[in-house]
């Protein structure tokens, strides 16, 4: 009788292990997408923004210059990347930052540019949103980085991938983009 | 992983927070003790250790630290946006500062704090909140006018750490319970003088039983008037210094850039001044301290924050 009980409590115990581990694949799974949707949040605002910018620029300007026309393309496809995850985004949105810095570069050359109250407006929330992405970018990677190893940690590696906790994606753009926010303000 | 410190840092300060109201409501009780039975043996005397009054005084000191307690966490930091005269401000104001403060508030994965103003060429900033969700961040306008936005970040970053480290929560309880005993001190020595004032006067009032009574009275009100301002405060800053190594080096965590820090402590410090709104009762808050001026010897006992040329030795290890 005694060791019935024994071995009951044994049951329950992992049991309740058992749950915790799930719990703690939930936590994770779901502050990794809090963190996803943060990112996309910011993404979908730099594809709002750019346009204003470069209209404001083309204005001042008085002409359509060929950096212009490239980040409107880059953003376009960014645009049309982002519908398809992480993975997929990545890549479209280093080349729009890449397209933003030509941008930034050429309103440093332009002193009329510079001194644009609309530009410089524009320019400072550009700027936030780049540092942004960056950042809730930064936040994610952490969190799918933690989520990925606590699936793949035993034992909730043999039952993770059946109960529907796939692995997450990492959201990888080139380091140098970091770097844009410098390069504007100065 | 970064969460994790939150998690230990959070954990530490809950606890703190927990010891120093136990501590203070335990000096309450020990205060009303020495009152009760000094008042007994004034009203009739001679009593022994145990006194009926000293034992009905310590209670009613104790609950009204406990109530004080609960006050301090609901309140506090209300009391201390208000004492240090930062008001609150939307993004059409300081654009800027607010993209940074959102920025480093997505870093940190905490709500978006509030930004407030306080209106002084002294170049300083703090944070307070009793939790995550009622946080506030303030710098001063001279801040805002010679911070380049690198700088800006550097600062905030530091500001947003006390925040997600919970410090906030410490800090401003320290600032308001720390604040009473300070106020009760500074109240009793000046009752003190008054009775001694209107003694002078009133002649041949006091019989010599009275005298006896009141001379032990001076004494104990005397010792709890010195002593317990300066223990009170030894502990608000050992504690600081700690947090402030660790804010620093959260910051450098949060814009990966420990330059900004760097170049805008060198230029706080510089200009660090007192101006309204700081008193020795929030001066721990701020991310440098706006009264003392930093020498070799300001890492000694009593300073709140840690010695300038140490905090950004400490920092240019991060791989500054």
């Amino acid at each position: 009788m005694t060791a019935l009980w024994i071995a009951l409590g044994i049951v329950v115990l992992i049991v309740l292990w058992l749950i915790m581990i799930y719990n703690g694949l939930v936590a994770g799974r779901t502050q990794a997408q809090a963190a996803w949707s943060q990112i996309d949040v910011q993404l979908k605002r730099r594809h709002d923004l750019i346009p204003n910018l470069v209209q404001v620029v083309k204005d001042a300007m008085g002409y359509e210059q060929e950096t212009l026309t490239k980040v409107i393309q880059a953003r376009n496809s960014a645009v049309a990347a982002s519908a398809a995850g992480p993975a997929q985004a990545a890549p479209a949105e280093a080349a729009l930052s890449q397209a933003t810095r030509g941008l930034f570069a050429l309103v440093e050359s332009y002193p009329q540019l510079k001194a644009n109250d609309n530009v410089k407006q524009l320019q400072e929330e550009l700027t936030t949103t780049e540092n942004k992405i960056a950042f809730a970018r930064q936040f994610y990677n952490d969190s799918v980085a933690s989520y990925n190893v606590r699936r793949q940690s035993f034992p909730a590696v043999m039952a993770a991938q059946s109960l529907g906790f796939g692995p997450m994606e990492l959201f990888n753009m080139p380091e140098t983009e970091r770097e844009v926010p410098k390069v504007a303000l100065r | 992983m970064p969460a994790t410190d939150f998690v230990a840092a959070q954990k530490v300060n809950r606890r703190n927070t927990l010891i120093l109201l136990a501590a203070l409501t335990a000096l309450a009780a020990l205060f009303g003790y020495l009152i009760g039975w000094v008042m007994q043996i004034e009203a009739g005397g001679p009593v022994g250790p145990v006194s009926s009054f000293g034992v009905a005084a310590a209670g009613a000191l104790a609950i009204a630290s406990i109530a004080w307690s609960g006050l301090s966490l609901a309140f506090g930091n209300r009391l201390v946006n208000a004492m240090s005269e930062a008001r609150e401000i939307g993004k059409e104001e300081a654009p800027q500062l607010f993209n940074v403060v959102e920025e480093m508030s997505i870093a940190a994965g905490v709500p978006m704090p509030k930004v407030r103003i306080m209106e002084t060429d002294a170049l300083n900033a703090f944070a307070t909140g009793t939790s995550t969700s009622n946080a506030s961040i303030a710098v001063t306008r001279g801040l805002l006018n010679q911070l380049n936005r690198d700088e800006l970040q550097g600062v905030v970053a530091h500001e947003m750490a006390h925040i997600a480290n919970l410090d906030t929560r410490y800090m401003t309880v320290v600032v308001v319970t720390v604040g009473l005993v300070v106020l009760i001190a500074d109240m009793t020595l000046r009752s003190m003088a008054w009775g001694r004032f209107g003694g002078r006067f009133g002649g041949s009032r006091s019989s010599d039983r009275r005298s006896g009574g009141n001379a032990i009275l001076i004494i104990v009100l005397l010792v709890v008037a010195v002593v317990a301002p300066i223990a009170a405060r030894a502990v608000q800053m050992a504690v600081s210094r700690q947090r402030e190594y660790l804010a620093d080096a959260t910051s450098v965590q949060f814009t990966r850039n420990p330059n900004g820090l760097i170049a805008a402590l060198t230029k706080l410090t510089a200009a660090a001044a007192p101006f309204p709104g700081v008193s020795r009762a929030t001066q721990h808050l701020f991310i440098v301290n706006p009264i003392q001026t930093f020498t070799a010897n300001s890492s000694a006992l009593m300073a709140t924050h840690p010695d300038l040329a140490d905090r950004i030795a400490r920092l240019r290890n991060l791989g500054g």
